[in-house]
């Protein structure tokens, strides 16, 4: 058995690899785990470091759809669950009133038309429960909607079922894989972590910023790619405000590849310097690299 | 693990790991009496002979934030590798006093004098008025400190109840809310008998307390820290720290439930308290480690402090003016400038006071209120 589950883990990180993600063995085995226990994942790490990615990848390895509800402040249960189609609800109500029904039965009928399914909007979360195949549902960013949306959440993630006060219960077809991430601007309630599995996403070290470089952007020569990487983790070892994540890393390659350069060097210096904007994202960051910081750096590399 | 009966060989696996949850929780993490079974399941799904996989799967199940996550590894490897079997969780014995019975020293000393002849006085007013005017360096008496911490609290109250009534206020409009009149209209045909209303965004303010702890501020500190206390457990966005030599963040130890555990945990970061005090290397540390995650544009940063500082106040400023950037408000409490002649002079006060929004006195609990209500109006 346990020979099976190994097998399993590296049969999943190839194609994981495959999908285009590299994936360390402990977030593979936590993926393993959520289908199996049926639990969601919460994701917690720097912005720019994968996140995202994740959902995105699984939903494509398992080649189902994703549905992802992107939270913000003041997030309600409106944008994120359901909501009743008014519009339509009222132009149905003016066709009814010229309709010849009019014994009671009949008045039961028309209003069981007005809340049906017909005029219901499915927000994600409804969305993702009522997939005929089992979807990938990506909360991302849930530190950004308030408490009040967590608790929820939490509801829906514990039964897996729906309550809508004029139509009834909704209870899951299937149930999707869940995967949350957080930027960690706010505390999470601590109900909300004993329910999901966790995982926290570090910069990616150097082996593993080259496997991605070299997925991600072909076109990079080895030694270019090679040198990149080397300059962004020197970079990232700098006492910096934002540090720059993988994402960073293969928007400054696209732009180095853009202006034709081939390798990093002192004498390169000036035309790295421009596409420096790429990685680095404030202000402040960007007094820290002088032209002699960089030509230091590209030297090293 | 290889005995003749396979059967105890399996009873002592399925023991040693449901033991595991609990080893962590003496570790201080967030895994209740559930997760034992959790810990079997997943066991028996992922195998245990291979360590590695068995190790990731549980992380994944057993660990809820980031440090947690950090520190797991150790913990794997002293409860499963057998040379560690027998390291137990270290266990902290309880001290018996501690800070609500303590009193800073400072204080006291300057009791004997000065208080006696003023007390009296103060007792022919409303004792609440009197007490939220007094010094808190001059506030020794046990029941004047319970008195205190219980005006504190009706003072946080306040603050929510402001809040609040502004809120209900808005409920009765300003604008339509156009899909829930709708909505409430379909229940009479389409017509608009009841209107909805939007109130306007909830937004929520935070409030980030940083609070010197040097040996300069020990006749306040402790105030503060009851004030932060009161203050986090009434409104929801409170977030204390604490700062001498360096920073550290305290909110989760305030805002234990066990007023003796919290206690402990206090004890355990004070170490360095009452100190020497270093501001601008401080809140530079504030602004490296916290501040992404703690301030947003919300935000108000009250620091409270007498500006005694033995680091370099070019350092300060820099890191003032960074955390400016970040934060709507930043307030300076200084318990000295009510002071008949107090002026902003020494070093540290000066190289803050171009990057501050307000510096005002904080000595007593009526100066506090008199500054708090307009802090937080300004942030919505």
């Amino acid at each position: 058995m346990t020979a099976e589950r190994a097998l399993e883990l590296a049969a999943l990180q190839q194609r994981l690899g495959d999908a285009g993600y590299i994936a360390e063995p402990g977030l593979v085995a936590a993926l393993l785990l959520m289908q199996d226990l049926g639990r969601p994942l919460l994701l917690e790490g720097d912005a720019g470091v994968g996140k995202t990615e994740v959902a995105k990848v699984l939903a494509a390895v398992r080649s189902t759809r994703l549905i992802r509800l992107q939270c913000y402040e003041g997030l309600d249960a409106h944008a994120a669950m359901y909501e009743w189609n008014y519009q339509r609800q009222l132009l149905a109500i003016q066709l009814l009133n010229h309709d010849e029904r009019t014994t009671p039965k009949d008045l039961a009928q028309k209003e069981q038309d007005i809340f049906s399914e017909r005029y219901l909007l499915k927000r994600p979360l409804l969305e993702a429960i009522t997939c005929v195949e089992p979807p990938v549902l990506l909360i991302d960013e849930v530190d950004r909607a308030d408490e009040a949306f967590e608790a929820y959440l939490l509801e829906l993630l514990s039964d897996f079922q729906l309550s809508i006060p004029e139509l009834g219960t909704v209870h899951a077809t299937s149930r999707p894989l869940v995967v949350i991430t957080s930027n960690g601007t706010r505390e999470l309630s601590d109900a909300l972590r004993r329910r999901c599995l966790y995982q926290f996403i570090d910069h990616p070290d150097h082996d593993k910023e080259l496997a991605i470089v070299r997925k991600k952007a072909p076109d990079a020569g080895a030694e270019l790619a090679q040198q990149i990487v080397s300059f962004v983790q020197a970079v990232r070892r700098m006492e910096l405000q934002k540090k720059p994540g993988i994402a960073e890393t293969l928007d400054w390659t696209a732009a180095l590849l853009r202006l034709g350069i081939s390798v990093i060097d002192v004498d390169g210096t000036e035309r790295i310097m421009e596409t420096l904007s790429a990685l680095i994202k404030t202000r402040d960051d960007r007094a820290a690299f002088p032209r002699a910081a960089v030509a230091r750096l590209a030297a090293a590399c | 693990m290889l005995t003749a009966d396979p059967l105890t060989a399996d009873d002592r696996v399925a023991t040693r790991l449901s033991g595991f949850p609990g080893f962590l929780r003496a570790n201080g993490f967030a895994v209740g009496g559930a997760d034992a079974v959790q810990v079997l399941q997943t066991a028996q799904r992922v195998g245990i002979l291979d360590p590695h996989v068995l190790r990731w799967s549980l992380q994944a199940l057993l660990c809820g934030r980031r440090d947690e996550w950090r520190r797991f590894d150790q913990l794997f490897d002293a409860w499963f590798l057998p040379a560690n079997r027998w390291q137990r969780p270290e266990r902290r014995e309880r001290e018996a006093d501690g800070l609500s019975g303590d009193r800073p020293d400072a204080a006291s000393d300057r009791e004997g004098g000065a208080a006696g002849p003023d007390r009296q006085r103060r007792h022919a007013a409303s004792r609440e008025d009197v007490l939220s005017s007094t010094d808190f360096a001059e506030l020794n008496q046990r029941e004047h400190l319970l008195d205190i911490e219980a005006l504190m609290r009706r003072f946080a109250r306040q603050l929510k109840h402001l809040r609040l009534r502004r809120e209900a206020r808005m409920n009765h409009g300003r604008r339509l809310d156009l899909p829930g009149t709708i909505r409430k209209s379909v229940a009479s045909g389409g017509t608009p008998f009841h209107l909805a209303w939007k109130d306007r965004r909830r937004v929520r303010p935070r409030i980030v307390l940083l609070i010197d702890v040097s040996r300069s501020m020990a006749a306040y500190s402790f105030f503060y820290l009851r004030l932060a206390r009161a203050l986090g457990a009434e409104l929801s966005d409170v977030h204390s720290f604490i700062f001498h030599t360096r920073v550290t963040a305290m909110s989760h130890a305030l805002h234990d439930p066990d007023p003796w555990r919290s206690q402990e945990r206090l004890h355990l970061i004070a170490q360095g308290w009452a100190g020497g005090t270093r501001i601008g290397e401080s809140l530079a540390q504030f602004n490296r480690e916290h501040a992404p995650r703690v301030v947003h544009s919300r935000t108000a940063v009250i620091v409270m402090s007498d500006g005694y500082d033995t680091g370099d106040p070019a350092q300060l400023s820099e890191a003032l003016v960074q955390l400016r950037r970040r934060a709507r408000r930043i307030v300076w409490l200084n318990p000295l400038s009510h002071r008949p002649g107090y002026a902003p002079i020494c070093q540290g006060m000066q190289a803050a006071l171009p990057h501050l929004d307000l510096l005002a006195p904080g000595a007593d609990l009526a100066s506090i209120r008199a500054v708090l209500p307009q802090l937080i109006e300004a942030l919505r």
